[in-house]
């Protein structure tokens, strides 16, 4: 569970975070919904403790980022924007570099990294350098790397950027998986159709704030628009013409 | 913490070794480099060394003076025809100087003013004005002779021609010598540690800010400074390795290469070879650990290879400006990196004593430096600036 209470953060004059909260739960998907620029990246980054604390606080099951760092860290597998890899190694190296990393004994190793591999369908490349692969492949790559320590917590930061029908399709099952394991996952999209599609919980952040939060039919009835597309420009208090391409 | 330095030590250390074209820059440089400016060099001395023995002049006009031909053979002095153009093929460096006889040489030689003229090119330094300089000496022998002999046929007594005799002590053993040629050795051996781990300490930290994985790599449960520590430590182990190539390159040179020159002018003792290594060894870890320090700040590999050759070029610059400064050994060298090294190694070479104060005083600098460099680099990559600006 992750709970983020009234987190704030500035870079210089401008502020990217103002005040955000919200609890994703343990066994559902919630999904930060904004448009770029919005704060979400930097919310996460606070989550996954890159980025100081100005105020407020984040808890990873019970485990306060700021001053528990590393407990929230090993609970966490976080999914940033940085995805890079190691090139002159295979798949199964980057991905047991950071199981050592996290103290990963070998036979879980072996049986998670089995696992994962099926999910994503990456069995072959496993043993391949990663110089060479595309992005689809490195994208499962990342996600096996982060997942590795089979954490309770999952957060991924935009994950379908620039990925192809079918990787996002195998991120997209394994985001229910998750779930169904009990885990809990949060995502930060400013796609609209993917959040609507996965999330149990969708917080909308816009200008470093939350403008609405709930399921997608609460944030319909709150909004009183009839599609989800109308009701996220609305709540988000985004000029059509300005706004995203949703 | 240690299991974490150890993890990332192995790492880097596979990761790197894969690295091919790094591999082979570095062992060309520390293992080949060294080694042929080494046989090069030896090769130049050797050479200068025979011209100034060599005793063949290029004479034209033999016929016009007797008296000359006659001492000049008398000091086994081989006299030889010089080509048709040898003023062209001087002027293009491939003839000797050439010395010409006018005509008239007799005639004026009787009056007491005759004249030779000598045609050279000193602006080539290959080794054309040693010969230069043995004609000279041969021309004022032989001024020498005839001045003395005119002054006895005149009953003064030539004594009266020098006023001082000029007795030489040449106090430099052969030794120094040596040293004087072999100041290659500690300069490349400088030069080599210097830049042998730039690409690797690069690599681990420009490196991944580049890769874009620095970010999840510090989001795993583990502190900066084990990672940090990791990573110095497998700089380290590839500045041990790179000055053990160096090393070893000079030892088979000095060992096998078929010049027998080089063998006469040089041989070191395991004991010398002991001091090299002791000197380099922390200083190439220390040097790593400053460009790594340096490369954290550039966000690609090119940036901080940029960085860091202010900093090469800087260290390089140390051996000219002792060279030039005519700096004498002194104690607070001791405490600057590179000063230390050169000074510590040309006295090894040069088989000065070299005391318990010579090496513990570098390295003593070195492991704060390195230490120093540790600290820092684990602090800014708490900075948000350095984690996340990418290029």
């Amino acid at each position: 569970m992750i709970e983020v209470r009234e987190l704030r953060k500035h870079f210089g004059a401008v502020t990217a975070v103002d005040g955000v909260s919200f609890t994703a739960r343990d066994g559902a998907v919630t999904g930060l919904l904004g448009p770029n620029g919005a704060g979400k990246t930097t919310t996460i980054r606070m989550i996954g403790t890159l980025v100081a604390i100005e105020s407020g606080s984040v808890a990873i099951d019970g485990h306060d980022c700021t001053r528990d760092a590393q407990a929230a860290r090993a609970a966490t597998g976080l999914l940033t924007d940085a995805r890079g890899l190691y090139t002159r190694m295979t798949a199964r190296e980057n991905i047991r570099y950071y199981a050592d990393l996290r103290g990963v004994a070998a036979e879980r190793f072996g049986a998670t990294l089995a696992r994962l591999a099926e999910w994503l369908d990456m069995g072959e490349i496993l043993d391949r350098r990663v110089d060479g692969f595309s992005q689809g492949e490195r994208m499962k790559v990342a996600i096996a790397r982060a997942l590795i320590h089979e954490p309770a917590n999952v957060i991924l930061d935009e994950p379908t950027n620039g990925l192809d029908v079918m990787t996002t399709r195998a991120l997209r099952e394994l985001i229910k998986r998750l779930r169904s394991e009990g885990r809990c996952v949060l995502f930060s999209s400013h796609i609209m159709q993917e959040v609507a599609a996965l999330c149990d919980e969708i917080v909308i952040v816009a200008h470093g704030k939350v403008s609405a939060q709930g399921s997608a039919e609460q944030l319909l009835a709150q909004s009183g628009k009839s599609t989800l597309e109308d009701a996220f420009v609305a709540l988000a208090g985004i000029e059509g013409e300005h706004g995203e391409k949703l | 913490m240690w299991r974490t330095v150890r993890i990332v030590w192995k790492k880097e250390l596979t990761d790197h070794l894969r690295d091919r074209r790094t591999a082979a820059m570095i062992f060309l440089l520390s293992v080949a480099m060294g080694p042929l400016m080494l046989v090069g060099l030896t090769y130049f001395v050797s050479n200068i060394e025979e011209k100034a023995d060599k005793k063949e002049f290029y004479l034209l006009g033999q016929e016009y003076a007797p008296q000359l031909v006659n001492f000049l053979q008398r000091q086994d002095v081989k006299l030889k025809l010089p080509a048709g153009d040898f003023r062209e093929l001087i002027k293009s460096g491939k003839h000797d100087p050439v010395l010409v006889i006018p005509k008239d040489f007799t005639q004026k030689f009787l009056e007491g003013r005759a004249e030779v003229e000598m045609i050279y090119d000193d602006t080539r330094s290959d080794g054309g004005n040693v010969s230069i300089n043995a004609m000279r000496r041969q021309l004022s022998a032989f001024n020498a002779e005839v001045g003395a002999q005119r002054l006895v046929a005149r009953g003064v007594s030539p004594l009266l021609m020098r006023a001082v005799d000029i007795n030489e002590t040449n106090l430099g053993t052969v030794a120094q010598k040596a040293a004087m040629l072999l100041f290659i050795i500690p300069m490349m051996a400088l030069v080599v540690g210097v830049t042998g781990c730039t690409a690797v300490a690069i690599d681990m930290t420009a490196g991944e800010r580049e890769r874009g994985s620095l970010e999840p790599l510090l989001m795993n449960p583990v502190t900066r400074e084990a990672l940090v520590l990791g990573k110095w430590l497998a700089v380290t182990c590839y500045g041990l390795a790179v000055v053990g190539l160096i090393l070893l390159g000079f030892f088979l040179t000095l060992t096998f290469a078929p010049m027998p020159k080089l063998a006469a002018l040089v041989s070191l003792s395991p004991a010398q070879y002991a001091g090299f290594a002791v000197t380099l060894a922390s200083f190439a870890p220390a040097i790593g650990s400053l460009q790594m320090l340096i490369a954290i700040y550039g966000r690609t590999f090119k940036e901080a290879q940029t960085y860091v050759s202010y900093l090469v070029m800087l260290v390089a610059m140390v051996p000219s400006i002792t060279m030039f400064a005519q700096l004498k050994d002194a104690t607070w060298q001791l405490f600057v990196p590179m000063l230390a090294q050169q000074m510590v190694m040309t006295r090894i070479l040069r088989g000065e004593t070299v005391g318990m104060l010579h090496y513990a005083l570098p390295l003593a600098i070195n492991l704060a430096v390195m230490a120093v460099a540790v600290v820092l680099i684990s602090q800014l990559l708490k900075k948000e600036r350095i984690i996340f600006a990418r290029s």
